[in-house]
This record gives structure tokens, C-alpha cells and sequence, in this order.
């Protein structure tokens, strides 16, 4: 057994860090407010290969797999939350579905300007009546010849308002359902008929775009279907289940950040003639904190290390999302305790890590869809077959 | 064209504690990073290899217990990097250092600049670029704050000595190397300490006192550049992981091949430590805004009288 980072992962951490910290940090609290998306640091990223981390480089990525990608996430998410959305929509599930599935030509095509940020992705899965029940979409996809014809309104699409390149599901055989009725397709920005709708106005992640994208006869080749006819429930699935691995890598970044603010407000805040860090209930909070984030970082550096090294992590990339939003949430929570009146002010970045934090418990699927993901994983090992 | 880069390391300052009272210097937290001065010299190597083309090849300042350093001057862009080990190398100083470079120059081949860092972040040593140049034979440049090469000759930006007021200390060294941007190579070469048009903007306790002026010497040729004269670029990602990846990005060589051994006795010999003299507490002034202004103007005219 061997927990200790390969070098390439330690200076893929340095650099990671360092940017964040310059590049991505300062702008931190400006997009919360402006509610804008850093679009110049998605840029500055795109050339250093960040946004194409964990594909081979054959594909126009970094090279340095789930694990590399899991750092990158985490020390996103250790100083901007909002950014590390962009990004892991973009790379997590945007690119990562066509990396997981999609044909060679396909990759060559989508996957080498996704990997190399210059183009970016989005997700869609999503509908106003499909939200844990992924199952029950109603956007539809027609054949006609050599083309498919799509039709319906997707919400909640992170980066869906300026996205290049979509992946999106359909039902393509309405009497078969999630298996074998479901189809993923490629669409690009500005095929007919594909528009983007109302944008949500969020309580946090406000510097990431979340949008409501329509589809009125949009025309798409038969080439564009990404993996098989019918397939497309089984493919997204996969997909999201790397989502999820990362969402608890950004989610563990988040917490280790309010665990070095309270440290930092521990040292220096006086009360009662001494610092906080003498007192037995903030060094109890602190402890309880550090001591779930370290189980959290354990978690998700072995689940990258089970993804580099080609083993099943369904249920474990689940455990990932539902432990690491809580964890977060709670590490959150405590900081602002800590902190006390000037944390629930705006000047102090706890109030926007504590509205960010709180849309990991929902999006990617929400915490109880994670429950329900393993514990049929564990009945289904137990000969007892679960249904939602 | 061929540009060596002295790149070192130094400990995190961030990670350290200095403990006064008990006399010793505690290490939390065990980082290195590249020397920033050093970095700043790399990124100078890099923007002329970006103009003209040049091989950039990066060796170390110093004794290094492993080549993490060199392989970031790789990802960084360096062309090539080397490591230098063997025995009785460890303890090496900057004098050891200048005769070991001087060497290892002359086995690559011959250079056409070296560049290195003016100063260290851990002990503030200078030596090392002065100590090549001689040992080298070469003319040098210290302390640049931009470097430009072609046609056989290297200009640099120096800035002009701050003028000091009152005190011994005028301005703390960190802040006198704010982040005004130089002006750009060029203007009059030949009227040393001149102000540059357009002059750098004023900032509030950063009076720049002498200005800019330009110097130009023959290549081959050593400068040495100030920490945060340019800001370093990021690694590209692929790189950085492939050069972290292969084993043999690092050439190794044995200095016992380069120096006889005794030109592998150091200079410096440490006989214990000690910490400088306390700086004196500030004085804390309170009142109505009027009350206090008028407290640091006294304290202000009271500094400048002496």
C-alpha cells in the first residue's frame, strides 16, 4: 500500500496552487457579486492545458488522469467554488461523456478543442419534471434519414449559456424507458433552433451560469449520436459517477479552506484575554473538522486512484459526493461559528463559501439519489434488487 | 545562442518559525520553493529564447539533495537541466559553487549569458553571479531588473540606487522592489542614471529616487536579476507531467569530473548561529485625526532630524 502522491502529481499540485492562489483567487469574491463568469481565467487556464487535465494527451489533455484532475478540482474549490463549476462542468461531465463514449472520430472532432479549452462543454440532462428522476425526460429525438430531430427544454444547465459543445439525453423509443429508450447526442452552439432560455438567478455559485436551454427542431447528425441508440441513460450514468468523484475533490478544497480560516481566526481573534485557539470548544471544532476532512481526503484520492487503475467506483464515487458536500457544509458551518458576527458579514469570503457549499448537498445528484445509488449497490451484492 | 540559468532552492517561509527567546528557528513545514530571484532569471532566459530563439540550459546554484529545481526550469522551458552530485560537493558555498559552474560551462561548451538570481531569499547571498563572472572571466551585470540579448551584446535595466533620507533604513528591502513596471529597454544607453521616458508613476512610499538607466555590455556575459523584476509564466500542464514523468529528464554529472578536489574546499565555515539585533517597536498613536497627524509629523521631522 502506497499513499504517497507520484512527482508529477506533486508539481501538477504546486502549479495548480499557485494559480489558483494568483489567478483565480482574486477574482473569488468580484464574480459572487457581479454574478459573472470568469471567462479570462478560463482562458489563461485553457493555455496551460488545465481544462484538459485528465484526458491522454493523444486528445489534446495533460495526461495526468482522474488523480490529476481530483487535484485540480480541489485546490479550485479550496479558493473559488464558482470556478471550479465552470470547470468541472466543462471537463467532469461536458468532455467527459464524449471521452467515455464517444467514437474515435468523435473525439477527434469534440474531445481535442474541449481537452485543449478551446471550446467549452456543458452537460444537459436535467427538465423541469426530471430532476432526481433523470429517467422520466421528455425531450425527444426523431430519426429522418441520416439525421435526428430533437425537441424539448433542458434547465438547470451548468454552462449551458455559452457552451461550444452540449451533450445532451433524449428519449428516442418512449415505450422502453431508461433502458434502451434514451439516446445522447452532440449538439453545437448555434445549430438551428437550439436557444438558450431564462438564466437562474442562484443563491450561491453565482460566478458559474446555470440556463435553460430549448430545442426546437434541432437537426443533428446521425454521427453525433454519442455511444449507442438507446444507450444514453447507461452512458450518462457513467459519466456523472466522475462528476461525482470530483464534485467531492472541490468539495474537500472547500473545507480544507474553512478549516485554514478558522485556524487563521483561532490564532489572532482575542477574547477574554486570549486567542480562540485556547479554547477547548473551538479546539474541539477545529479537531472534528480537520479529522473529517482527512477521512474525506483519503476517500477521494483512493476512488481517483481505483478510476486511474481501470476498477469499478460507482458506489464509491457516490459515497464521495454525499460525504464530501456534507463534510464541507459542516466544515463550513463551524468557520462561521468560529468566525461569529464578521463571518456573516460580506466582507469576510465565509458568507460565499457558506451559500456555495450548500449546492453540493443538491446538484450532481442530491444526496439522497447518492444514498439510494449505494444502497442498492450494496443490496444488489446481497442479491436484493432495489428500485427508486 | 546559449543562456545558462543558475535555478536554486530555498525553504518556505511561510512553513518557518523564528523563536527569538529560545535562539532556534523552527520548520512547520518542510516546502521548498524555487529561489524567486532565480525564477525571475529563468523567466528572463525564456523571453529572449521566445525573441531569438536560444537554448536555454539550467543548472544549480548550489548543492541540491535532489533535482526537483531543475526539473521545474524544464517545465518551466528550459531546453536542458543538470544535475550536479559527488563527493564532498554537499557543503559547497558560493565560491566552491563559482569554480564548479565555471567547469560545467566549459563542458557544455561555452555559453553566451548566464543568468542567476541577484540575491537569495533564505540568506540574501549575492556572490554567486559576481563569483562566476570572475571566475569566468567575463563582464557582468548585477541586479536587472530587465534583460534583452542580441547581436552579440546584452542590455539590462538597472535601477538607480535609492538616496538615502534620515535613517540608515529607508524603505524596507521587500517594498523597494514593488511592482512598478520598469520602462522598456531602450532610450539613451549612454547617460547613466537618467530617468527614462515615461517615467515609472509614483506610489505611495516608493519613491524610486534616481530612476532607470540602461547598461549594455559584450557578450559572453553574467547578469544577475532582481526577485519580482518579471513575473514567472506557468508551467504548460502536459509538459510539466511529461518532464515529471521521465527519469532521464535530468543529466547527471559528477563534479569530481569538472573540479580536483580540492577546489571543493569551502570558504565559509559556520561556527554557530545567531539572530540581528530586534528592530525597534513603532509608536502608537491615538487621539482626535488632528491629535495624530500631528503626533507623526513630529515622529516623522524627529526621524529626519535624528
Amino acid at each position: 500500500m502506497d499513499f504517497t502522491f507520484a512527482p508529477e502529481h506533486v508539481a501538477l499540485r504546486r502549479l495548480v496552487r499557485e494559480f489558483a492562489e494568483n489567478e483565480v483567487a482574486p477574482l473569488a469574491m468580484e464574480i459572487d457579486r457581479e454574478g459573472r463568469v470568469p471567462f479570462e481565467t478560463l482562458r489563461k487556464m485553457a493555455k496551460i492545458g488545465l481544462l484538459g487535465v485528465c484526458f491522454p494527451q493523444k486528445y489534446g489533455g495533460m495526461g495526468a488522469g482522474e488523480t490529476g484532475y481530483c487535484i485540480l478540482m480541489e485546490e479550485l474549490g479550496r479558493v473559488c467554488t464558482s470556478t471550479a463549476t465552470n470547470v468541472g462542468a466543462h471537463i467532469g461531465i461536458g468532455a467527459m461523456s464524449v471521452y467515455l463514449d464517444g467514437t474515435e472520430e468523435q473525439k477527434q472532432k469534440y474531445l481535442m478543442p474541449l481537452a485543449r479549452g478551446e471550446k467549452l462543454a456543458a452537460f444537459v440532462l436535467t427538465e423541469a419534471d426530471a430532476g432526481s428522476d433523470a429517467a422520466a425526460i421528455r425531450t425527444c429525438a426523431v430519426q429522418d434519414g441520416n439525421e435526428w430531430v430533437l425537441n424539448g427544454t433542458k434547465t438547470f444547465n451548468t454552462n449551458g449559456s455559452f457552451a461550444d459543445i452540449v451533450t445532451v439525453m433524449a428519449v428516442t423509443d418512449p415505450t422502453l424507458g431508461a433502458r434502451g429508450g434514451m439516446t445522447a447526442f452532440i449538439v453545437e452552439a448555434g445549430t438551428p433552433g437550439f436557444k438558450v432560455g431564462t438564466h437562474e438567478n442562484k443563491m450561491g455559485i453565482r460566478g458559474s451560469s446555470t440556463a435553460e436551454l430549448i430545442f426546437e427542431d434541432v437537426r443533428v447528425p446521425h454521427e453525433n449520436v454519442l455511444g449507442k441508440v438507446g444507450e444514453g441513460f447507461i452512458s450518462f450514468m457513467k459519466t456523472l459517477d466522475v462528476g461525482r468523484l470530483t464534485l467531492g475533490a472541490a468539495c474537500l478544497g472547500g473545507a480544507q479552506a474553512a478549516l485554514e480560516a478558522s485556524v487563521h481566526w483561532a490564532k489572532t481573534r482575542k477574547q477574554f484575554g486570549v486567542a480562540l485557539a485556547h479554547k477547548q470548544s473551538v479546539q474541539w471544532m477545529i479537531a472534528n473538522m480537520a479529522t473529517e476532512i482527512e477521512a474525506l481526503r483519503s476517500l477521494v484520492y483512493r476512488v481517483a486512484w481505483m478510476v486511474d487503475t481501470g476498477q469499478p467506483f460507482t458506489q464509491l464515487a457516490a459515497m464521495c459526493k454525499l460525504y464530501g458536500s456534507e463534510v464541507a457544509s459542516r466544515a463550513i458551518d463551524v468557520a462561521l461559528q468560529i468566525h461569529g458576527g464578521l463571518g456573516y458579514t460580506r466582507d469576510f469570503p465565509i458568507e460565499r463559501n457558506f451559500r456555495d457549499a450548500r449546492i453540493s448537498e443538491i446538484f450532481e445528484g442530491t444526496n439522497e439519489i447518492q444514498r439510494i445509488v449505494i444502497a442498492s449497490n450494496i443490496f444488489r451484492q446481497h442479491g436484493v434488487r432495489i428500485r427508486p | 545562442m546559449r543562456i545558462i540559468v543558475l535555478v536554486g532552492r530555498v525553504l518556505d517561509p511561510s512553513g518557518i518559525v523564528v523563536n527569538r527567546r529560545r535562539g532556534r528557528i523552527f520548520i512547520n513545514r518542510e516546502e521548498y520553493l524555487v529561489n524567486p530571484a532565480d525564477r525571475c532569471a529563468l523567466e528572463a532566459a525564456l523571453r529572449i529564447k521566445d525573441a531569438t530563439g536560444a537554448e536555454v540550459v539550467a543548472l544549480p546554484r548550489g548543492p541540491l539533495p535532489d533535482d526537483d529545481v531543475l526539473r521545474q526550469a524544464l517545465a518551466a522551458g528550459a531546453d536542458r537541466a543538470v544535475y550536479l552530485t559527488g563527493d564532498g560537493f554537499k557543503g559547497a558555498d558560493d565560491a566552491v559553487m563559482a569554480r564548479v559552474l565555471a567547469a560545467a560551462v566549459e563542458r557544455l561548451g561555452g555559453a553566451d549569458l548566464v543568468l542567476a538570481g541577484a540575491t537569495t531569499l533564505d540568506t540574501r547571498q549575492g556572490q554567486l553571479g559576481p563569483r562566476l563572472a570572475e571566475a569566468l572571466g567575463w563582464p557582468q551585470i548585477v541586479g536587472a531588473w530587465q534583460v534583452e540579448a542580441t547581436d552579440g551584446k546584452v542590455q539590462a535595466v538597472l535601477q538607480a540606487p535609492t538616496p538615502r533620507v534620515g535613517g540608515d533604513r529607508v524603505l524596507a528591502p521587500g517594498r523597494r522592489w514593488g511592482k512598478t513596471p520598469p520602462p522598456r529597454v531602450g532610450g539613451d544607453r549612454h547617460q547613466p542614471w537618467s530617468p527614462l521616458p515615461p517615467p515609472p508613476p509614483p506610489r505611495v512610499g516608493g519613491d524610486r529616487g534616481g530612476g532607470y538607466a540602461t547598461v549594455e555590455t559584450d557578450l559572453p556575459a553574467v547578469v544577475t536579476v532582481l526577485p519580482g523584476a518579471l513575473k514567472p509564466r506557468y508551467p504548460d500542464g502536459a509538459r510539466l507531467i511529461n518532464i515529471y514523468r521521465a527519469e532521464d529528464a535530468v543529466e547527471r554529472w559528477d563534479v569530481a569530473d569538472l573540479v580536483e578536489a580540492d577546489a571543493l574546499k569551502p570558504l565559509l565555515e559556520r561556527r554557530g548561529q545567531d539572530f540581528p539585533p530586534e528592530r525597534e517597536r513603532g509608536v502608537r498613536v491615538s487621539g482626535t485625526p488632528e491629535e495624530m497627524a500631528q503626533a507623526v509629523a513630529d515622529a516623522l521631522r524627529q526621524q529626519v532630524r535624528g
